[in-house]
């Protein structure tokens, strides 16, 4: 009894610790997010400056208020919005292609992985240099549909094939096998098999490749041609180095945030939904983080091991 | 069967744990290693023989990823090293070999000032990143018991990740540090510090990017240290506790070892990063700050581009460097 008191302590200064850390990792974009509700009078530090308002935000959307910088957000926003959909339709092939191929062994397979990792590792600005030359040097002119969405599926690739490589880390392969054994050629098995128990991990690639470019700086700035509509975080780096910084960028910067967590929220729920509404899924929760230890127990199993 | 410790999860937790798949990179870095080691080898499509020619066959799978990777990874990088072995001329640089880039950054002092300084910001974030992730990691994995919980907690500090650096830098920035920012008007409230006086004036300077880059990067920390955690061998850790060891002989020789390879990944994600950090730095450190990024973008606006290669060759050594010593930590592959 003593001893889970003495436990039970250091577990709540540790979530106090939580609660610190969440309150270190989200307080300036709340202040952000308050600070944009400003009155006309807003500035960029507090005190807040009333009426509690959406001005900041309509000047978002509405280019007939003074000053507003809503064109160029729109055509920003619009060109983001494309060009992520792009990177994520990408990514969730390319990583599933690449993961399929590490299913089996294959000659300089280890090199092969490193080259993935050193994707990772990479910093985006050198990378966004380096193809700046490289395109310089075949005299193509580079832009954001080029140059930017390559690079920034480069970066997105290894995001998603780990994803993959953790799906099928926990697939069992014997499922295929059943499926052959039935009857079924490859291309039959492939697809109705394989790839309906998979795809969710597809769909993560999709998601890391779709926010990983509708967040991307380093990598677009320096590949933009000069002629086309930004980005919209190229849009927002624009903002700060404007002489006056208004409470429009922080609108801006929380629009952005937010469609960043509704895709996810999106997404998860999407999942969510899918898996309760499949029988029996693939595995457990606890294999998923390899905490089922000894205690795990198979979801099909007889109802008399209970007694 | 219901009585398990181990509560059934509801499908809820099968859509939370596909966000948490998406960030287990070490783990799953590991895994691979295991996997295509041998498992992959032997459970394939198909089950045949892999012989050589079937190796081939699937490496053709992963030809449109290589062949991208190739042409929008390999070539630049290839290309920069290119670069900077040739000439500048006045817009931009013919292929005329020298070694000028070179010999010229090396006699530039506020090159290696600069250099320095990022180093130093590099590795203060990693060793923060380290000291402040790791309780959070140690409370999700050990502390809460509950699954659903657990899982819950670990995707609210995880979530920032999917949001722009760019803007959490502004938020950083603007609204908080500086002269006028909330911290100095608390404390000034509090009567620690003042307007005209301020502790904290310290909008665009380096402490400020260093802080920033902790709660920029942190999270690279808590997710393999999380993952190691929860993997952790709770059996030994009754041992130890049963033989009458404290709480620190218990982390230095239970689970210090078992959670090397978390904290090894972690610091060469946060390393390589925050060393190859442009954007959050110009946007928190003003003009005041340089990085190594910083730099290479000085030397491309003044149409320098072999000296700016060159100085991004040298970033790329000393981040080859960098991740060499980081891996002497821990034998990742021997800890497979």
């Amino acid at each position: 009894m003593r001893r889970r008191r003495r436990t039970d302590w250091a577990k709540w200064a540790l979530g106090i610790y939580f609660v610190l850390f969440l309150i270190f990792l989200y307080t300036p974009m709340m202040l952000m997010g308050v600070l944009s509700f400003q009155g006309v009078y807003g500035a960029i530090t507090f005190p807040f400056r009333g009426p509690v308002g959406l001005r900041w935000w309509h000047a978002l959307f509405d280019s007939s208020l003074p000053s507003s910088h809503a064109a160029e957000i729109q055509s920003a926003g619009a060109q983001s919005l494309w060009v992520s959909f792009a990177a994520g339709a990408i990514v969730a092939v390319l990583a599933f292609t690449l993961s399929m191929a590490f299913r089996r062994k294959f000659p300089l397979q280890g090199l092969a992985f490193y080259v993935i990792m050193l994707a990772l590792m990479t910093p985006g600005y050198l990378l966004a240099l380096g193809t700046q030359l490289f395109w310089k040097f075949m005299g193509i002119d580079t832009s954001l549909w080029k140059t930017a969405l390559g690079t920034n599926v480069v970066w997105g690739i290894p995001f998603g094939f780990l994803v993959m490589l953790a799906v099928w880390n926990r697939y069992d392969y014997h499922i295929e096998e059943a499926a052959r054994d039935l009857g079924a050629d490859q291309k039959r098995a492939f697809r109705e098999v394989t790839l309906p128990l998979v795809w969710t991990g597809i769909f993560g690639g999709f998601l890391f490749g779709f926010t990983l470019m509708w967040n991307d700086y380093d990598r677009t700035v320096l590949l933009l041609s000069g002629s086309e509509a930004s980005t919209l975080p190229v849009q927002i780096a624009g903002l700060t180095l404007t002489t006056a910084i208004r409470p429009d960028l922080y609108a801006l910067g929380m629009a952005t945030t937010l469609l960043s967590l509704f895709t996810i929220a999106l997404v998860l729920g999407v999942v969510g939904v899918r898996l309760r509404l499949r029988a029996t899924p693939v595995h457990k929760v606890e294999e998923e983080f390899g905490l089922g230890g000894g205690l795990e127990v198979e979801s099909e199993a007889p109802p008399s091991s209970a007694s | 069967m219901g009585s398990s410790s181990t509560p059934e999860p509801p499908p809820l937790d099968d859509a939370t744990l596909v966000a948490l798949d998406e960030v287990e990179e070490g783990e799953a870095i590991l895994a691979q290693q295991a996997d295509t080691g041998e498992v992959a080898h032997e459970a394939t499509l198909g089950g045949e023989e892999a012989g050589g020619g079937r190796g081939w066959a699937t490496a053709a799978w992963g030809a449109p990823g290589f062949a991208w990777l190739g042409f929008f990874l390999l070539a630049p990088l290839i290309f920069i090293v290119l670069v900077s072995f040739w000439t500048r001329t006045d817009i931009g640089f013919s292929k005329t070999w020298t070694l000028d880039n070179y010999s010229q950054l090396f006699h530039d002092q506020t090159y290696w000032h600069n250099m320095l300084t990022s180093f130093e910001t590099s590795l203060i974030a990693v060793f923060l990143c380290l000291l402040i992730g790791f309780p959070v990691a140690y409370f999700l994995a050990l502390k809460v018991e509950k699954m659903q919980y657990q899982i819950g907690l670990f995707v609210v500090a995880l979530a920032p990740f999917w949001t722009s650096f760019l803007t959490r830098s502004v938020a950083w920035t603007y609204p908080l540090m500086g002269r006028e920012g909330a911290l100095n008007q608390v404390l000034t409230k509090l009567g620690v510090s003042s307007l005209d006086d301020p502790l904290f004036d310290i909008g665009f300077s380096t402490t400020s990017v260093r802080l920033a880059m902790v709660q920029l990067y942190v999270l690279f920390m808590v997710t393999p240290l999380f993952f190691n955690l929860s993997q952790l061998d709770r059996t030994a850790l009754e041992a130890a506790r049963d033989l009458g060891g404290n709480w620190f002989s218990t982390f230095r020789a239970v689970i210090l070892p078992q959670i090397m390879p978390g904290v090894v990944i972690g610091s060469i994600f946060i390393f390589v990063l925050t060393m190859g950090e442009y954007g959050t730095v110009t946007v928190i450190g003003g003009n005041g700050v340089s990085s190594v990024g910083t730099i290479v973008q000085s030397k491309v606006v003044a149409i320098q581009y072999p000296q700016g290669a060159a100085s991004a060759v040298l970033l790329l050594l000393a981040l080859v460097v960098g991740v060499f010593v980081i891996t002497r930590f821990a034998n990742l592959r021997k800890e497979l």
